[in-house]
């Protein structure tokens, strides 16, 4: 059995006092493994992520971190615990340099930022050739790169992407899911936010199915994918 | 026109110093500070107290002076207290509201408030405009300028602190991340920034730079309790011509206003009407945000 890296504690949640999205949601997620939250719009699968991350306040429930708990802590202090997190918009810094990008993640390591760039700048030799660029000028496909190389220099033990494939061409879908399968490969944990179910089941080890704030179904990837309750509800355009 | 000349570069530099300290503020924490005049106000306020000579009385109080009548050390000391008070008013006032997700125009309201409130308070305390203790000095020219030796100190020491700011905010880790925040604050955290501390570190230097444009402003003319008040629409003015948000922007739309003001004194048509001297420049700044939506140096912003 794999170490445990995230849980979570019957977690309540949302973005007004006293209006919760999260009702109780639990969620673990062991290293290594790759984990995808799937459900209807408004389930609440971004607010998880944000929840974690404290972006939000959790106004009931408990979240742990590799043992220790985290419920609320300060965001810049999650991350210091390995938590990386891509979010669906606004995830790059668009008037900073690509370069620039990737250094700002990089001070949370305080040692060897130099070499965590240039290694960053090996494994992306697209972001490399435009390091001086304003990340405002990459397209939709790179910029999802940039964030994710911008996630990665804070070496997180965990990554939590929140729909990575939005608003993006099909090549550039393949290449952002062929680059976080590599990024699975070198030990870094993945929980997975998509709105595509298929997919995003089919990539994973597990999965969750949340549904108004609350889980609702979960299990291995391939058997969500074939159970007919979940199909029934949530995956009819199969 | 050479004597409007030198006058545009020393209104034009006070407006460049006190715009940049401004759009750094609404970049960083999108809040528009209508108090902005009256933290440069108190550089100046602060500067007359402490170098007035020591059986002077200034602002109704008899004058406590430990420092001697050393004019520089008494700037630094007030210019490091504009920043004390910036960071008082982040931590004590403008972040519980951001923690309480107080909304922007309300934000706004509130520094309209502190704004008048607090240039009462400087009405109290002294109502008629004074001068710092400094003894008159002849103007000279300077290349094809004229000013005083005083006032051409000003200009070098304004455009040494543009550089610095410049140098500050593209090189050093904190000017990095301070544009960080400003692109998204979220993300920054995200990033293992402590964004609070960011915005402390904004609200401090950017009430350091109003308050030594303060000091600037009163080396010039003189010591007035509304004398931020007065030059606030021509510092908008100038962070909007530059573009909303770039320090760069603002120090050339400063510059722009500052010259123009001051320029267009010596327009012929202009004669025994001074009192409108800023019209023209206001006029000019309309003109150009009619063509240049984003203001000179602003970027219209991808979006997605």
């Amino acid at each position: 059995m794999n170490k445990t890296v995230i849980e979570c504690n019957a977690i309540a949640a949302g973005y007004v006092k006293g209006l919760n999205i999260l009702q109780g949601v639990d969620l673990i997620i062991n290293e290594k493994e790759i984990v995808s939250i799937i459900g209807p719009n408004g389930a609440g699968k971004s607010t998880l992520l944000k929840a974690i991350m404290g972006l939000i306040d959790i106004s009931a429930g408990r979240f742990f971190v590799n043992g220790h708990e985290k419920t609320n802590t300060p965001t810049h202090q999650i991350v210091k615990e390995g938590v990386g997190y891509v979010p669906q918009v606004e995830n790059i810094f668009p008037s900073l340099t690509i370069e620039e990008n990737l250094e700002i993640g990089s001070w949370t390591l305080n040692k060897n930022i130099k070499q965590t760039i240039s290694k960053t700048f090996d494994d992306f030799p697209m972001l490399k050739e435009r390091r001086k660029d304003k990340a405002g000028n990459l397209s939709g496909g790179q910029r999802q790169i940039l964030a994710l190389a911008r996630s990665l220099v804070t070496s997180p033990t965990i990554l939590l992407l929140d729909e990575p494939s939005a608003g993006l061409s099909p090549v550039a879908i393949k290449e952002v899911f062929e680059t976080v399968k590599e990024i699975n490969s070198k030990g870094v944990a993945i929980l997975l936010v998509e709105q595509n179910a298929k997919r995003a089941l089919s990539f994973s080890d597990r999965g969750y199915v949340l549904d108004q704030g609350r889980n609702a179904y979960q299990g291995k990837g391939h058997e969500l994918l074939d159970d007919p309750r979940v199909i029934d509800l949530y995956l009819g355009k199969l | 026109m050479i004597e409007q000349l030198g006058n545009g570069l020393l209104l034009g530099i006070i407006i460049a110093v006190a715009s940049v300290a401004l759009s750094l503020l609404y970049g960083v924490t999108r809040i528009v500070n209508f108090a902005h005049g009256e933290i440069i106000a108190l550089g100046a306020i602060a500067t007359l107290f402490l170098s007035s000579p020591i059986d002077s009385r200034v602002l109704f109080l008899d004058r406590f002076s430990p420092l001697g009548n050393n004019f520089y050390l008494s700037v630094l000391i007030s210019v490091l207290f504009c920043g004390l008070f910036g960071g008082i008013l982040e931590f004590f006032l403008f972040r519980p509201l951001r923690k309480a997700e107080v909304g922007n125009i309300a934000v706004l309201v509130v520094t309209i408030g502190l704004s008048l409130f607090l240039r009462h308070i400087y009405l109290l305390l002294n109502a008629k405009p004074q001068n710092f203790p400094l003894e008159l000095q002849r103007r000279q020219t300077y290349l094809f300028f004229d000013m005083t030796p005083r006032n051409f100190r000003v200009l070098i020491l304004g455009i040494i602190v543009m550089v610095l700011v410049g140098l500050l905010l593209n090189y050093t880790k904190i000017g990095k991340a301070m544009r960080a925040v400003r692109d998204s604050n979220d993300l920054a955290s995200v990033s293992g920034i402590n964004s609070d501390n960011i915005i402390l570190f904004t609200w401090i230097s950017s009430s350091m730079l109003a308050g030594l444009a303060g000091v600037f402003q009163a080396t010039i003319n003189d010591v007035r309790y509304n004398m931020g008040f007065l030059i606030l629409l021509l510092i908008f003015a100038g962070t909007v011509l530059g573009g909303i948000g770039t320090s760069f922007g603002a120090m050339v739309g400063g510059f722009i206003i500052g010259i123009v003001v001051n320029v267009s004194v010596g327009l012929p048509f202009m004669e025994g009407h001074t009192e409108a001297k800023n019209a023209i420049a206001l006029a000019i700044m309309i003109i150009i945000l009619l063509f240049r939506p984003q203001g000179i140096f602003g970027e219209k912003e991808r979006l997605s």
